[in-house]
């Protein structure tokens, strides 16, 4: 759907918590610049989300289902040719997982989340 | 208040393919929006699915469903503020969102009802909470979900001038 999402460092423990690390070229030609918006491209701040749950899904310490989106803060635009790097961070809480992302441009933050995953059946 | 759809494509800049909004259903501006998204299999994010597929590869991206009520409550600000004309030179942008649950998944062949409330308008921001159903059940709900307009001169120096409440001037 958009942009591929790689992951740069694999899973590591780090006491409690584990880490990871992905990243997502954002090239300009990504389908959605022709609608977001027409003439003035700005890569949505979904689709930042939607990089990070690609990137959370690639290094989950278990397989998950995305239960929710605890926050999702879009603090920086990001435009054609950035690439985006997403710094992973995985913690138990009661038998599901926290996924915090912080989500980068260069030395510019560009977003911040936390998702939450859930392990096992799902209603 | 009753929108039409010519009235809806000039109240938002989204085009496709992520303009993400069919229908208002019902309007009241500084108040509350009910909109509804119909989804099919025919949208661009299925493309690439092959001939054997499995129901979570069928199910509509969540983060699209968040998109999509974004949109939504983007209409009741975009009326709220009093349409692109009053938002010259700005850009829609979504600042933040919390609290979001994904209840159950969304397929091919729904209908999606979006229901927002506008919570707090400051002006240039404005904070919305709702949810969305599909056939009278609850699939994702909303705490808060933060929209501000930004002068798009301050975004895109060069860009300053092709867009104004997001849409192209």
């Amino acid at each position: 759907m958009i942009a591929d999402v790689r992951v740069r460092a694999g899973l590591a423990a780090d006491g409690a918590k584990w880490r990871a690390e992905a990243s997502a070229q954002i090239t300009g030609d990504e389908p959605v610049f022709a609608g977001h918006y027409p003439g003035f491209p700005i890569f949505p701040g979904v689709c930042v989300l939607e990089c990070v749950t690609r990137g959370a899904e690639l290094t989950a310490p278990e397989p998950g289902v995305l239960r929710g989106i605890e926050s999702a803060r879009f603090l920086g635009a990001v435009f054609p040719g950035d690439e985006i790097d997403i710094d992973l961070e995985w913690t138990r809480r009661d038998g599901d997982w926290v996924c915090k992302a912080g989500v980068s441009v260069g030395s510019r933050t560009v977003g911040s989340v936390r998702l939450g995953y859930g392990v096992g059946v799902v209603a | 208040m009753n929108v039409t759809l010519p009235q809806l494509r000039r109240l938002l800049p989204h085009r496709y393919p992520i303009l993400l909004v069919d229908r208002v259903l019902d309007v009241v501006p500084g108040e509350h929006i009910a909109t509804v998204k119909a989804v099919t299999c025919n949208e661009p994010w299925y493309a690439d699915l092959g001939d054997e597929v499995t129901d979570e590869e069928l199910a509509y991206p969540s983060t699209l469903l968040v998109e999509s009520w974004a949109q939504s409550a983007g209409v009741l600000a975009m009326l709220t503020a009093g349409g692109p004309e009053a938002l010259r030179d700005k850009v829609m942008l979504l600042g933040s969102v919390s609290g979001v649950d994904f209840h159950e998944p969304v397929y091919p062949g729904d209908v999606v009802e979006h229901r927002i409330g506008l919570r707090r308008d400051m002006g240039e921001t404005m904070i919305f909470d709702g949810e969305s159903l599909v056939a009278g059940r609850t699939v994702v709900t909303v705490t808060s979900a933060v929209m501000a307009f930004r002068p798009a001169e301050q975004l895109r120096p060069e860009k300053a001038g092709v867009i104004s409440g997001g849409i192209p001037a």
